[in-house]
């Protein structure tokens, strides 16, 4: 480990929608899988506090309007979001915004796996 | 301050007191016969609205203690000549007329043509004996949207008529609301015509607004126009209506303003919990919701000034229109505009007038 990271575990120990909540310095943060890929994000929700991290990691919903009549038809799209189980703020795991409104942001942190290991980079 | 009668005012909110023998000689077949036949004569639907066994609570004349110089309100029967009394009193250059009979229409639940034929029958009628651009008198169309195809058969009447400059969809009874995908066909419409949707409460079930029992039209006037369009804004909001349509102005109107920040403020919460339950918004509903337009009438002008000015703040004085609602019971004139005194003479001159005016492209 170099300075400025944080050891997580081992990469092969994460299953997709797995999270890892950690300290760095005096808050918490989640380490979360999904699609092969690690995220890292504030485990505190801008809303209430709560553990945002350690609500269920899903696609998000999204809509798709075929024309004037149509039924706006739902279906689960690319960007994987995690939602915080206190109130169900959702969060996108690539940049930590929220998927309504992107005036709220959960800080997030660099990823990186290196010699199979997870480190969250903290500077 | 600003005299209304040296600046450009435009009421978004006339109503025409019609009657049916007035209308129902323009309807079309079989409806124009079978009206004419059927003893209702001027009382198709009770004029007032009211009646000593009602079909809603209370009296638009609250007894007697209301009286209108310039119009047979509340029974109806007005003449061209009437509306060019009225705005000259009121100081009004302008003035988009709506149907006063039709604001019941949400208590005809029948799948059958009333409520087209009326409709069909009134155009003509505005048509033919009282609208008039040189004068100032333009009308808005009322939508029988519960039925797509006659919808449409009325943008076609109107598409070239220069003097309609939108459309009324009248929010109480609307089922399902105006949101609902079945409506879409309309909306296309509308926006490719560049008509703006004027969305307009109504009386029809104020007596059972959510739950039946109410004594006094204080109860149910309040609680039901409120509702009406609340019911209808969070609809055509949450279901995308701003982003499937992004050129078609939309227009609420005849709720006041106060309830806006508090249903805004709300439904945002909502969002912020909810979002994927309303898929095609890229932003708050509220963000949406302040785009849109709103008649200033019934203006409480009464509330704190503090509470008004966060509303003009948060909906933009740039998007309120000066509605009168003469001839009906709780009209505000010009002057409830000219006298706030936390807007400035350009806010006062936008919302009497130059905001309606490019709107509604007068």
């Amino acid at each position: 480990m170099s300075d400025g990271e944080i050891e997580v575990g081992a990469a092969d120990a994460f299953a997709d929608g797995d999270v890892e909540i950690i300290e760095v310095g005096r808050v918490e943060v989640g380490v979360i899988k999904a699609d092969g890929e690690f995220y890292a994000l504030r485990n505190q929700c801008p809303h209430d506090g709560g553990p945002a991290c350690e609500g269920p990691v899903e696609k998000r919903l999204v809509g798709e309007w075929g024309g004037p009549g149509e039924r706006v038809e739902q279906r689960y799209g690319d960007d994987s979001i995690v939602s915080c189980p206190w109130h169900g703020w959702s969060f996108y795991l690539e940049t930590g915004e929220h998927i309504g409104d992107d005036s709220y942001v959960v800080p997030s942190y660099d990823v990186v796996v290196r010699d199979g290991v997870v480190y969250v980079q903290t500077d | 301050m600003i005299d209304p009668a040296e600046h450009l005012v435009v009421d978004c909110d006339w109503h025409y007191a019609d009657t049916f023998d007035q209308i129902a000689p323009y309807m079309p077949e079989p409806w124009k016969t079978k009206f004419q036949n059927s003893g209702w004569d001027s009382t198709g639907v009770n004029q007032g609205l009211s009646a000593f066994f009602p079909t809603s609570t209370g009296n638009r004349s609250n007894y007697g203690k209301i009286d209108r110089e310039f119009s047979d309100y509340p029974q109806g029967g007005d003449e061209k000549a009437d509306v060019i009394e009225g705005m000259e009193f009121l100081d009004i250059d302008a003035t988009l007329q709506i149907s006063h009979l039709i604001l019941a229409m949400g208590g005809v639940t029948a799948d059958d043509r009333r409520v087209e034929s009326f409709i069909k029958g009134y155009i003509d009628y505005m048509l033919a004996e009282v609208l008039d651009p040189a004068e100032g008198i333009y009308g808005l169309a009322p939508l029988p949207y519960h039925d797509i195809d006659a919808s449409m058969d009325v943008l076609d009447r109107i598409e070239d008529e220069r003097a309609f400059k939108g459309v009324v969809m009248v929010t109480a009874g609307a089922s399902p609301p105006l949101g609902n995908r079945k409506y879409d066909p309309i909306y296309e419409r509308c926006e490719a015509l560049g008509l703006p949707v004027v969305y307009h409460t109504g009386g029809s079930g104020l007596d059972d607004y959510v739950r039946a029992g109410y004594e006094e039209m204080i109860e149910t006037h309040t609680l039901g126009f409120l509702e009406s369009n609340m019911s209808q804004i969070v609809s055509v909001a949450c279901q995308g209506v701003p982003e499937k349509f992004p050129d078609l102005d939309i227009v609420f109107m005849e709720s006041g303003v106060t309830y806006l920040p508090g249903l805004i403020s709300r439904l945002d919460e909502e969002y912020l919990k909810r979002a994927e339950e309303a898929p095609l918004l890229d932003a708050p509903p509220g963000d949406y919701i302040s785009d849109f337009y709103f008649g200033t009438q019934p203006l409480e002008e009464s509330a704190r000034p503090d509470l008004l000015e966060i509303c003009f703040d948060m909906l933009g004085t740039e998007h309120l229109l000066y509605a009168s609602d003469y001839p009906h019971w709780d009209y505000d004139s010009p002057n409830i505009i000219t006298d706030l005194p936390m807007l400035d003479d350009e806010q006062r001159k936008d919302i009497l007038g130059r905001n309606a005016s490019e709107v509604f492209g007068l």
